[in-house]
């Protein structure tokens, strides 16, 4: 049909070819100057005794285990409370979401001047209690829990809109029942909204995972990946090698390994969610 | 949305006895105050961001300086539109923004129309073709995209076999036309004309309606709420997009907002109040078109989820 036909052209060009070319590309040794040649597996072998690579993997499922369930669990409470029916959860909610809509980059470099050692907002309120504070990003030990924070931060506008959507096509029919019953607002929470909410939870802990494991522009802005690796994650090590090293066969490799991850922890999550789901 | 009708229930029900009204509406006060609080932690990077950009460096590098500007520095954002480019960058992002919108929403529009409306031989499969690619990350893509920006045949200087030249690298062909159509897009317009009523079309089609002219002057007004929807988060997305324009662009007047700002920020050794003002100027076309479209782009976050 004609009309699909731009739309089709555009997909296939940009999404289908390289996706087929990238898999093509994780077996080959590549410099984008000279031809591709076919390595088989080395790109694979070198990953394995590639310790900052191994470091990334790390590090971006240690920033997915912090940011997301800590982003659900606010964007929920977030969610609920404004679920009451206040006059001002119109201002509430622009509030909560308005991290959502403005750009990762400007974001990270408010955060990078709110972490500044020197006079940033963090050090400045903590002089005021008499507090010496660190050097947040470039202390080897502060540099990821801040990171996660501004992930946190940014996320739970996101989280919170989900959430509030599936809470407001709940039937209210069961919670007058239950209220007819004598259950309380947290028995009705845990045994009615919980496990009702489960479709919305799957949706939102899948996109955030997703959304988790591709985080880059804050780690460019904030860190570069440092101070000595600590914050390096799988998507920044992509782009060193193909763009600082001009390893485009082992950037592909890498990114087919990111690929792969991500594939497996949605079927996983999927099995788990999808498991219990007969149960409720 | 849909909180009014529990005001509706809440007036239904037989009045509380007054201890139990007083109990909750202290609670309700506590909740209040809570999101409050919560709303204000959301917003003070924000508010830290406009004051520092309207300090001067003197009163920034200083280590015992309050919260507040001592004298508000208005012309920092005049000098700090001289110090860099903004202006061009902010020029450059409008306008790819703009196209990537406007292609989005023919193309995609079209798409979806006939993928929901039309029934032919492959709809089905290119549908899931659209869901699979959904649901590819973006870093699997990202490397073959701009090597076929660069060796692009008979561009910038390549001959037919993409060698020789730079292809579409550094250019605005690189900048709009990877990322126009998003499938995304196709699948949001798709759910929208699903839902329109088949006698509609009937009609139109016993008028001797062409397919086209159905779609543009019978259908597409029916779903403007999903046009709009679409043209908000494509130019949210496109206007906050960073690691793209930052791999096909090395010119400072084809610079984008998002990667002037990271450029700046190392060249100049940071000065913090031209960064805080360009940084504001950045993120406010953003705030103010996430207010004017909120209704949009909250219903469109909601039911899609996806950025």
């Amino acid at each position: 049909m004609l009309m699909v036909a731009p739309a089709l052209l555009h997909a296939s060009l940009w999404i289908g070819l390289p996706v087929l070319a990238s898999v093509v590309l994780a077996f080959t040794k590549y410099d984008v100057l000279t031809p591709p040649q076919f390595v088989g597996f080395d790109n694979f072998q070198d990953m394995m005794g590639d310790a900052v690579f191994r470091k990334s993997i790390v590090n971006t499922i240690i920033y997915t285990f912090f940011t997301v369930p800590f982003g659900m669990m606010l964007g929920l409470l977030t969610a609920l409370a404004l679920h009451t029916g206040l006059k001002a959860r119109g201002i509430f909610r622009t509030a909560i979401f308005l991290p959502q809509v403005t750009a990762t980059v400007a974001i990270a470099l408010v955060w990078l001047w709110i972490y500044n050692p020197g006079n940033g907002l963090f050090n400045t309120l903590l002089s005021f209690l008499g507090v010496n504070g660190p050097a947040w990003l470039a202390s080897t030990s502060w540099a990821m829990p801040s990171v996660i924070l501004v992930g946190i931060w940014q996320g739970i506008g996101m989280k919170m809109l989900i959430y509030l959507a599936a809470l407001q096509s709940l039937p209210k029919e069961l919670y007058e029942a239950a209220s007819v019953d004598g259950a309380s607002k947290v028995r009705q929470f845990f045994s009615i909204t919980l496990p009702l909410l489960k479709p919305a939870t799957f949706f939102v802990l899948i996109t955030s995972m997703i959304n988790a494991f591709q985080s880059f522009d804050q780690i460019y802005i904030l860190t570069d990946g440092g101070p000595a690796n600590s914050t390096t994650m799988m998507t920044y090590e992509i782009y060193k090698s193909a763009f600082r090293e001009f390893r485009v066969g082992y950037a592909s490799a890498q990114s087919l390994v990111l690929f792969v991850l991500l594939m497996g922890f949605t079927l996983v999550n999927r099995r788990i969610m999808g498991g219990t789901r007969g149960h409720s | 949305m849909a909180t009014a009708e529990l005001h509706k229930t809440g007036a239904l029900r037989p009045p509380r006895p007054a201890a139990k009204g007083r109990r909750r509406s202290a609670g309700r006060i506590a909740l209040f105050l809570t999101l409050c609080v919560v709303s204000l932690l959301m917003m003070v990077p924000f508010i830290w961001m406009v004051l520092t950009s309207l300090k001067t460096p003197v009163e920034i590098a200083s280590q015992d300086a309050g919260l507040l500007p001592e004298h508000w520095e208005f012309g920092n954002y005049a000098d700090a539109l001289k110090a860099a480019p903004f202006a061009t960058y902010a020029r450059n992002s409008f306008i790819i923004a703009f196209s990537h919108t406007l292609i989005n929403v023919l193309v995609a529009s079209m798409a979806g129309y006939a993928l929901a409306r039309i029934r032919f031989r492959g709809s089905d499969v290119i549908f899931y073709l659209f869901i699979a690619a959904l649901m590819i990350p973006t870093y699997t893509k990202v490397l073959p995209e701009f090597l076929i920006v660069r060796f692009m045949p008979l561009a910038g200087g390549n001959d037919l076999f993409g060698q020789g030249g730079s292809g579409w690298l550094d250019s605005w062909w690189a900048l709009i036309v990877p990322g126009a159509v998003t499938p995304f897009a196709v699948f949001l317009f798709r759910q929208f004309y699903l839902d329109l009523p088949v006698e509609l079309e009937e009609a139109a089609r016993l008028d001797g309606l062409g397919e086209f002219r159905i779609y543009s002057r019978i259908m597409s007004p029916q779903v403007k709420p999903a046009f709009i929807t679409v043209a908000l988060l494509t130019f949210e997305s496109s206007w906050n997009n960073f690691l793209w324009p930052l791999l096909v662009t090395h010119s400072d007047n084809l610079r984008v907002i998002q990667v002037g700002l990271s450029v700046f920020k190392t060249e100049n050794g940071t000065q913090w109040h031209f960064l805080m003002a360009g940084t504001t100027l950045a993120t406010l076309p953003m705030v103010v078109l996430f207010l004017i479209g909120q209704r949009y782009f909250v219903q469109g976050f909601a039911t899609a989820g996806l950025k």
